[in-house]
């Protein structure tokens, strides 16, 4: 239990220095929002005014404490191209993007676990040779090249897939969760979520293939022959599964950093998603929505971090905390 | 070994002195400092490859002048900071103005890039000041006869072609397309200047078949689809269908009149306006003249509408006439009042954005701030949905006295430039409102294709290479005119626009045809020439370095 308090405590200390390097990073970087406001129609009064209105006018101590002060009652703030709240705008495409991601890392990680798992089982044969290369290659590529790969075979050559979007022009729903579930959604997510897919499963499945193969050496495997059980019952009852727990902890990190490096896919298949949003908003110096979004993100990857590591100390017993 | 003799020794010593000569050729001249370095600021390659590739042509004319040039590419955000609000600290920049339907009467451009008031803080960023081309800017806007005003306008031209505040360099051809097997082309309309995409085709294009959703694409997302705000492109075309003007710019670059019946200028500085009869808005209330004036002053009596401000900026006063009648008062004449002012201001419904400029008053947020998620107009179209970074979604507004004939108008985002031709041909869109990719790739497309028929159009705006006027050398207009000439504008149009664009001589475009001054060449172009120009300015080259004129000193420092 105290392991755990202090791990949220340290936890909360992480968020707190994300916020405030955020808060400092954007209002050093070269750049006046400002410059994207050039209009005739801006007089050095009506500049003034804007200053203002986004407290930019003020001494940077003080923007820090209101910024804190809204942070802490879960207040992003208001972005200054849309105007609207930005945890507002950034709800809005967070469903797209969780969906996206999620889909994208479970096909990644179901996929690498299994194929990594058969390899391990077929180690030295010629599939080896063959599918160990591919995977490394498929994580070298760049990600938006085996997005445009996807997207001239699969959408333009073949027309089996929509070319972008998360829905077809104009469609209408009941609701979020029809939309969802639509198989027009499904049509258009496909492509975007294998072209995550391909790129992130060399991990799990090299990852899985490498733990597996030292479990295979381990003597409750040799002991599980002796006791004269199937290679299949061994592989996936006793192997498998203890190998499993590297990978998923690598999953749950994996979550964090994709939901927003997915701005090159979203890019490629016209994805409504957070990438996106944040590009715009750091090209555009909109300081609140970037800092909220990023604050957002960072939220995510120290939960998930810290879900992992509790995950790890429950699903493996061995592994103790010290105490 | 062989005395050398003295007439040898003359020789030598005579063929040893004249370099010697030479310098001393130039010390008795007396040429001046070599000029600094100049940094040339452009667009990323990323962000706009022509204007990349034009600067890097340019840098290398003008290494031929015996200038040091660094091109340094930017992006938007800190050129702009630059540019605009660091006006005395760079030497050259490239920069563009874009053709939007307001700009077809010039005088937006004329007065506004030029004119010696908008120096300090407006669109005149070069700092060009000069007498003579001001008094012709404040003429041609109070000329009510058009042909006085159109030899106004044609000197303007000449003025700027002579004095070169800028390097004007290309007008683009916009490159669109649409499916014609979808869309009856002859109801596409080619709006001067600005292409396929305009308001005529949105509410005349006659579906063929079943397919009545008229569906384009936008590159960027949008910010705000607003009456009282214009917050970028692709949002400008939304605004203009879900909101009426009194007037609108047509296909031919005039404007023509639309939510009001009639409008005539019964002196210099009145204009008497009929509005429609039997205009409704989207939520049935009807228009009236006290929304239209409601409209004009929320800019013109508060500080809370600052994007309108400048548009009714020489209105004094709006006086109601009858039901259906208003007097527009004007301060001093301006004969581009229909196009820049009546053709600009949307129709907002009073009943809706009176309570959203009140609940900004006092406050120092502005009408800008207000989001209404309704979007009440009077329009030919109602908005239905609005994802801004995702798509919006318009439909007919069956009550509207010129009714589209589509049902529906779909904007999608679609960031990526090259996907916008696998849609084209599936039919996830039927008409490229714009394209920013490689136009052989849109023409292969066409070719195998044949329901994609290409449109091209010479655009209003136009790209050009701003000096900064403010300091040598680029306050001499000799100078200056000799760095334009050194720039082979046909060689830009074929390496850095793939063919697509026409050169410029001055601010006025082609596409305005009875505007453009069609006569005016530049006076010589090409890299002699410029080298002549540069001598008889009293520059000189020596060494492979351009020197100023005897006695002048570089006073700055690269990257001053």
């Amino acid at each position: 239990m105290a392991f755990v308090g202090r791990r949220l405590l340290h936890s909360i200390f992480v968020l707190w220095a994300v916020a405030t390097i955020l808060f400092l990073m954007f209002r050093l970087m070269p750049g006046n929002p400002l410059a994207a406001y050039i209009s005739e129609a801006l007089s050095a009064e009506q500049q003034n005014l804007i200053m203002q209105q986004f407290g930019l006018d003020r001494p940077l101590w003080e923007q820090y404490v209101i910024y804190f002060g809204n942070l802490v009652q879960g207040e992003l703030g208001t972005s200054f191209h849309r105007r609207e709240p930005v945890l507002s705008i950034v709800l809005s495409v967070l469903p797209n993007t969780i969906i996206l991601t999620f889909c994208g890392l479970f096909i990644a990680y179901a996929f690498g676990i299994l194929a990594g798992a058969y390899l391990a089982w077929h180690r030295g044969t010629w599939i080896e040779g063959v599918v160990v290369p591919i995977a490394l290659a498929t994580r070298a590529a760049p990600e938006f090249w085996l997005g445009m790969i996807l997207l001239a075979v699969f959408a333009f050559w073949l027309g089996w897939f929509p070319s972008g979007g998360a829905n077809s022009a104009g469609a209408m729903y009941a609701g979020e969760l029809d939309r969802i579930f639509s198989r027009d959604f499904l049509l258009h997510l496909t492509l975007p979520a294998l072209t995550i897919a391909l790129y992130l499963q060399g991990l799990p499945l090299l990852l899985m293939r490498s733990t597996m193969i030292e479990a295979m050496h381990e003597e409750f495997v040799t002991m599980a022959r002796m006791k004269g059980l199937s290679e299949w019952r061994i592989v996936i009852h006793h192997a498998a599964r203890n190998s499993l727990l590297p990978v998923l902890t690598a999953f749950a990190l994996a979550i964090g950093p994709n939901i927003s490096a997915n701005v090159v896919v979203e890019t490629v298949f016209s994805w409504p998603g957070l990438g996106r949003l944040l590009v715009q908003a750091v090209s555009t110096s909109d300081y609140p929505l970037a800092q909220g979004a990023f604050f957002l993100i960072a939220l995510v990857v120290i939960v998930m971090n810290l879900v992992a590591d509790l995950l790890y100390g429950f699903l493996d017993p061995r592994v103790s905390h010290g105490r | 070994m062989t005395l050398i003799s003295r007439r040898q020794t003359l020789f030598l010593g005579g063929a040893a002195a004249l370099p010697l000569a030479g310098l001393g050729e130039a010390f008795g001249q007396g040429a001046g400092d070599p000029v600094r370095k100049i940094i040339l600021y452009s667009d990323t390659q990323g962000a706009v490859p022509q204007s990349f590739q034009a600067a890097q042509l340019i840098a290398q004319a003008w290494r031929q002048l015996g200038l040091d040039v660094e091109v340094r590419p930017t992006a938007r955000q800190q050129l702009s900071q630059v540019v605009w609000y660091e006006r005395e600290r760079w030497d050259a920049t490239m920069w563009r103005m874009v053709g939007r339907p307001e700009r077809s009467d010039p005088d937006e451009l004329v007065f506004n890039l030029f004119h010696s008031s908008t120096a300090p803080r407006g669109f005149n960023f070069v700092g060009y000041k000069s007498p003579e081309y001001d008094r012709i800017a404040e003429q041609q806007r109070q000329a009510v006869d058009i042909e006085a005003r159109k030899k106004l306008i044609r000197e303007a031209q000449a003025i700027v072609s002579r004095d070169a505040p800028y390097a004007f360099l290309i007008h683009p051809k916009t490159l669109q397309a649409f499916n014609q097997q979808i869309w009856d082309a002859g109801s596409i309309v080619i709006q001067k200047g600005v292409g396929i995409r305009n308001f005529w085709t949105f509410v005349g294009a006659a579906p063929k078949g079943a397919q009545r959703t008229m569906i384009i694409n936008s590159g960027t997302q949008l910010q705000a689809i607003h009456p009282l705000y214009i917050a970028g492109a692709p949002d400008s075309w939304v605004n203009e269908l879900v909101w009426d003007r009194l007037v609108r710019v047509g296909p031919d670059g005039l404007p023509r009149p639309w939510a009001a019946e009639s409008f005539t200028f019964v002196n210099d500085r009145t204009v008497d306006v009929t509005i429609r009869d039997g205009m409704t808005f989207h939520d049935g209330r009807p228009v009236t003249v006290d929304d239209v004036i409601f409209s004009f002053e929320a800019p013109m009596r508060t500080d809370k509408v600052p994007m309108f401000k400048p548009v009714v900026s020489d209105i004094e006063a709006i006086e109601r006439t009858g039901e259906r009648g208003l007097l527009f008062n004007l301060k001093q004449v301006n004969s581009a009042f229909a196009t820049t002012a009546l053709g600009r201001v949307f129709i907002a419904p009073k009943h809706v954005w009176e309570p959203h400029l009140k609940s900004v008053e006092g406050k120092p947020e502005n009408i800008e701030s207000i989001r209404d998620s309704a979007n009440v107009g009077s329009g030919p179209f109602r908005q239905v949905r609005a994802r801004l970074n995702e798509e919006i979604v318009l439909e007919r507004f069956d009550k509207h006295w010129a009714a589209p004939k589509m049902d529906r108008l779909v904007v999608r985002i679609i960031p990526n430039a090259e996907a916008v031709i696998g849609m084209l041909r599936s039919g996830e869109l039927n008409l490229l409102a714009e394209y920013g990719g490689d136009p052989e790739v849109l023409e292969a497309l066409a070719k195998e294709v044949p329901a994609i028929k290409i449109t091209q159009e010479t655009d209003i705006g136009m790209e050009f290479l701003g000096f900064n006027n403010r300091r040598p050398p680029f306050s001499d207009p000799a100078f200056r005119a000799a760095l334009s000439a050194a720039i082979d504008r046909d060689v830009l149009v074929q390496a850095a626009w793939n063919g697509f664009a026409v050169p410029s001589t001055s601010h006025v475009s082609p596409a305005l045809p009875f505007w453009y001054a069609a006569d005016l060449k530049p006076p010589a172009s090409g890299v002699p020439a410029a080298r002549e120009m540069l001598k008889s300015a009293g520059f000189t080259i020596l060494g492979n370095r351009l020197h100023y004129p005897a006695g002048v000193k570089e006073a700055l420092k690269p990257g001053d």
